[in-house]
Order: structure tokens, then sequence, then C-alpha cells
């Protein structure tokens, strides 16, 4: 599996040089006007309609990390590995009633981030630190779980990975890293936007080509079904189990539908999702695109199936085994095995692309979070937007260095456990993000506690987990109550009753509340956003109001163009109470 | 205080578009009505094809949704800030 095919690299290098100049030809792409708001670098401009939020959004959801990881899991276990296709079923009509309200609140107060509407919300700096910490912890092995994708490929490819030499091993990943550092640097939200369109073409090729042509090779469904099935049935010698089969079993029900919600419930508030809701230009575009997203979600299930494909090409199966055992290798070799080699170059570059937009999009994401929650409102409250977005762009960076440094310093498994707990973690800011934007029932200081009770919960739940022959993060299910539970799911039960109970005894005794920044009208607001500024001079006279601390944004929504443009060149800050 | 302005479509509509969109989740949520081999669609188990039928249809509910909840709103952002100006 090391031979080196120079038709396959032809096009992947092909592929990328072709990305990399959509990349910095991306910043010349619907010129802001002033580059240097953080909405413009951060945001794309908040500009984005149903077509172009339809391409970035599902850039941003199905990783390449999905790619590969989804029929691994497959692969690996056979149906249980499905609930990938479940969760993001019922993703769409969950946010379909939220995030309309996230987007109208974030646009209708100049916010970036969640972090910042949640603080604004409760007036509460803790609470939105607690948010954007999470965030920013939960992104950054997922950035370096992209790296895993793409070293899956290069090692299928022949090129790095395997030599011994540590330097040219992390090379052609360190390049590839670099490149898109820079570019994202310059341009912003703009880089993944545009080559988003590239991805998903390739992608959509990719997955349409393969589902028409490789069962045809492999004799039929019923063919690779029955071998999954055979396959699957034989005795794991590890556990003295069955590897999977492929049909659900009753006693994995349970998992199957809480891993699916709970993933389901927190894609919506990973800051690089909802940095993609934020970046649309109306209201109505998230739940158009709530409708056309699932297109999406059929090549996931498509691509599920990749697994079982695997399973019936022997010489996937040996490499594999070979790669020790690493089922991730299974769908660049059933490319490497079934594709010709022009095709396979196709196949390995949509997901090479496919790993640098999400890779972008969260760093972006991760960035706009450090600047306004805690460079803004911590480090330098008076920083203008010039400065905002300079650090932005630099956090950016800083990001990606990060993430390099895992997937190439840490092992493979500590990024996958990081993202497990990720996972974890994320959905526990839930309660602050989204039940927020309909009630301020709960009191700030419960949700701060309950937050840190499931965080901590979750941890251990996650670390006590043996499986897959690892004695620690094993798993994302664990046994609670005799169910077998997405400790996710388990912790944010935990939370939302450590937070009530809490809600109750500080109102008893009479805990002061925080201040609300927003106003019912915000959640509903639809302003539209001017293609071209009223120029310059508006720009200014907004900056002055807002550093003026015109909090009340006069008639917000209401007063059109010149009150959006208002608000949209800086958020009003939020009243200092005393916290 | 004046409700907000994007509330305003009949009980009837918000009830039709909870209907909905909880049936839509349900039908991935609740696993045992599709965690069986038998019906097969073709080589398919049920399993499969089950969950492959109901990303476009959950998809058609959405857009329904989309549809019931838009079409009160013509007149676009006027009519969804304005509740907050009236106040």
């Amino acid at each position: 599996m090391t031979h080196l095919n120079a038709v396959t690299l032809f096009i992947v290098s092909a592929a990328l040089v072709i990305v990399t100049y959509i990349g910095f030809a991306s910043a010349r792409w619907r010129p802001a006007e002033d580059p240097m708001q953080l909405n413009e670098w951060g945001l794309g401009g908040r500009g984005f309609g149903t077509f172009v939020s339809w391409f970035l959004l599902g850039g941003d959801i199905y990783t390449a990390y999905a790619f590969i990881a989804v029929p691994a899991l497959v692969y690996a276990t056979g149906a249980a590995g499905f609930y990938a296709l479940s969760y993001t079923i019922m993703v769409y009509p969950i946010a379909f009633v939220f995030a309309p309200r996230l987007w109208s609140v974030a646009r209708a107060r100049g916010y970036v981030s969640p972090g910042e509407f949640v603080r604004g919300r409760y007036g509460s700096q803790g609470l939105g630190l607690a948010v954007a910490v999470t965030g920013i912890l939960a992104t950054m092995p997922y950035i370096a779980l992209q790296l895993v994708g793409i070293e899956s490929v290069l090692t299928v490819l022949g090129i790095g990975g395997t030599s011994g030499n540590a330097f040219v091993r992390d090379l052609p990943l360190t390049i590839a890293f670099a490149v898109l550092a820079v570019y994202t640097y310059l341009a912003g939200l703009r880089a993944p936007a545009l080559i988003a369109f590239v991805k998903d073409t390739l992608v959509y090729v990719t997955v349409i080509v393969a589902i028409i042509y490789i069962p045809g090779k492999l004799g039929g469904w019923a063919h690779i079904f029955g071998t999954a099935s055979t396959q699957l049935n034989t005795v794991n010698p590890a556990t003295g189990k069955p590897h999977g089969s492929i049909v659900l079993l009753p006693a994995g029900e349970w998992a199957y539908a809480t891993l699916a919600l709970g993933s389901a419930l927190a894609l919506f508030v990973y800051p690089h999702t909802t940095t993609g809701v934020f970046a649309a230009k109306r209201r109505n575009v998230i739940r158009r695109n709530m409708a056309m997203l699932p297109a999406y979600s059929l090549v996931l299930g498509l691509i599920a199936l990749f697994g079982y494909m695997a399973r019936a090409v022997p010489a996937v199966n040996a490499g594999v085994k070979a790669g020790g055992g690493n089922a991730q290798l299974s769908v660049p070799l059933l490319f490497a095995h079934m594709f010709p080699s022009w095709f396979a170059g196709v196949a390995d570059a949509a997901i090479l692309v496919g790993a640098l937009v999400p890779a972008a999009i969260m760093s972006i994401a991760a960035a706009n979070l450090f600047t306004r929650t805690i460079y803004k409102e911590l480090l330098k409250p008076d920083a203008t937007p010039a400065q905002e977005t300079r650090m932005a762009r630099l956090a950016s960076l800083v990001m990606k260095i990060g993430a390099l440094g895992f997937a190439l310093e840490l092992n493979r498994t500590f990024s996958i456990n990081l993202q497990l707990l990720g996972g974890v973690w994320i959905l526990q800011t839930f309660p602050a993000i989204v039940i927020s934007l309909y009630t301020r029932w709960f009191h700030r200081a419960a949700l701060i506690i309950g937050w840190a009770v499931a965080m901590v919960y979750g941890t251990v739940q996650a670390y006590r987990t043996p499986g897959g022959g690892q004695a620690h993060f094993g798993a994302s299910t664990a046994p609670v109550f005799g169910h077998v539970t997405y400790i996710a799911i388990a912790a944010l039960v935990l939370n939302l009753v450590v937070a009530a109970v809490l809600t109750l005894v500080f109102r008893l005794v009479g805990l002061q509340d925080g201040y609300d920044a927003t106003k019912p009208s915000d959640y509903v607001a639809d302003p539209v956003t001017l293609p071209v500024a009223a120029g310059p001079s508006a720009r200014r006279r907004a900056a002055g109001q807002t550093a003026g601390g015109q909090t009340e944004g006069a008639a917000a929504g209401k007063a059109g163009p010149t009150a959006g443009l208002a608000r949209e060149s800086g958020p009003a800050p939020a009243p200092r109470i005393p916290d | 205080m004046a409700k907000p302005a994007g509330l305003g479509r009949s009980p009837a509509t918000w009830g039709t578009v909870a209907i909905l969109l909880i049936a839509a989740v349900a039908g991935a949520l609740w696993v045992p009505i599709y965690a069986r081999s038998l019906p097969k669609l073709g080589p398919f188990p049920f399993f499969y094809w089950f969950q492959f039928i109901w990303v476009p249809l959950t998809a058609a509910l959405c857009w329904i949704c989309y549809l019931l909840l838009r079409s009160k709103r013509t007149a676009g952002s006027q009519s969804a800030d304005g509740g907050g100006a009236v106040k």
C-alpha cells in the first residue's frame, strides 16, 4: 500500500493547487468596504444567501473526518455506526426551531460568537467565558482530527506517513496546513466559503460514482451485505463477542438513539456551525437551508455504506490488518483498490479538500470566540474593530499551529479521545445558548454550576470507560442506571437538574440576577444587509455611536438600512453591571 | 408589553409546524421501529432503507414548515421587527 501512484498523486496535487488559488483569490470576492471589521473577516460580511450558505454549512458540518470515521465505524461495528445518519436526520428539524432565533439575536446585536450572546443575555462574564472556553476546547481536537483525515489519505497515497525521517514524514501535512493558514489569515470566512464549492462538487461526484460503480464490481448489494454480515458475526478474540451486526440489536438501541440525539443537539452549538449560521444574510436563509442540507445527509449515509463495501474487498481487509487494525484506512484503501488511479485521485482530493474547509471554519470560529469573549471582554475592552480583526487573524493562526502540534506530536488515539470529550463538553453549553433563546428562567450562577458539574461528570465518566482495547476513553457510551447511554446526554440531564434546583435556591435566597442586554424583538429581527455600505462616514458615525455606549439600538431592526449598519459595525456594548 | 412580532401567526400554524417537526425527529429517534431487517427493499434491510427514505422526508417536512412560517411574512423585515418598536 506504500507504492506511489503518479497519476493519483498528480490529480491530488492539481486539486490542492486549484484550491490554494481560490483561497487567495477569495480575498477579493465580494470585497468589503472596510475589511478590518470582525464581521467581515470572521463572518464574510454576513452576506451569504441560501446557495452559498448551503455550500458553506454543508462543507462545515460534513467534515473529512466524518467521511473517514463514519465508514470506519460501520466497517468495524456494523449497524451501530449508522447512528450518524440518524443524527443528521434529526438535527435539521431541531435546528429549524432555534437556529433562526440565534441568527436574529446575533444579527440584531452584532454578536459574532455564541459566547457574546450568553454574556449579553445574562450580563455574566463568567457564563460567557465558560461558553467560549468550552467552544475553543471542543474545537481544537476537531481541527486536529481533520489532519488525521488528511493523514489517512497520505498514508494510502504512500507519501509522508511511512517515512522513517520525522521531518519528511510530516512535511506534506505541514505544507498543506501552512498554505491553508495563510489564505485563511488573509481572506477569513470567504476562503472556506468559496473552497466549499470545490469540496462539495468533488464529494458529490465521488460518492455518486462510487455508489453506482463499486457494487457492480463487487457482485451487487446482496453480496456486500452478506459478506459484511458474515465477517461482523465472527467472534472478536479481544472481547469474545461478535464484532457487530448489520441490523441493530435491541441491546444497542438506547445507545444508538442517545448518540444520535446528543450529537444532533450539540451540532448547532459548536462554534464552527454557529459561525456558518451567523454568516447568513437573512433569517429565511437558515430555514431554507434546514430543508436543503439533508441532501448532504443522504451523501453521508451512502458514505457510511462504503464501510460494508470495504468489507467485501479482501485486499482492503488485508490493508487494514497491515495498518495495525486501523479501520480509518478502509475508505482510502477502498478507493485505491476499486477505482482507476485517476479517479482515486479525485476521491482522495475530495477527502483532502474536505478536511481543509472545516479546519478553516473551525479556526475562524474559535478565533471569533476568543476575540470577542476573552480578548475584548477581559484583556482589552476598548479594542477597535481593526484591533479585533488583527487579534482574530492571529488567533486563527495560533489555533491551527496548535492543532498541527496536536496531530503531529500526540498520537492519533489522543486526538480521537479529545474529540469524543469535545462532543460531551460542547453539549453542556446547550442550556446557556439554546434554552436562553426562549427563557431567562435559569439563574446565571445556576447555569455556571450546572455546566461545571456536567463537565466534570462527563470527563470522568469518559475517562472511566474502557473499550476498543483501551482502558480509558474507550467509548462515548457508558451504562447509566442500567442503560448504555451517550455520556453527553447523561451529563446534559445532570446539568439541567443541577441548574434547575440551584435556580430555585438562588431565587429563594434572592441572589442578584444579571442584566439582559437583549430585547424580545431581537429574537425575531430580520434586518436587511445592504451589499454596499452607505459610505465611510456612516461607518464612522456608527463606530462613534457604539463607542459612546449607545446600547438600546434605536428601535432595533425597524429603522432600516442605516440602523442595520450601525449595529453591524460593532456590537452594542453590554452595559457593565456588577457581576 | 407587546408580544414579539414573530409569534404573530395563528396557533393552528404553530401547532402544525410543531407536529411536523416532532414527527420528523421521532421517526429517527424511535429506534425500535426501524431496528429490524424485514421487510427488505431489494437487497437492503429495512434498517437502511427506512433511514434513507426518512432523510428526504425530513427535508420535505422542514420545507413545508418553512413555507407555513413564511407565508404570513410577505412584508419581510418590516412586519418581523415592527413588534419591538411598537411596544
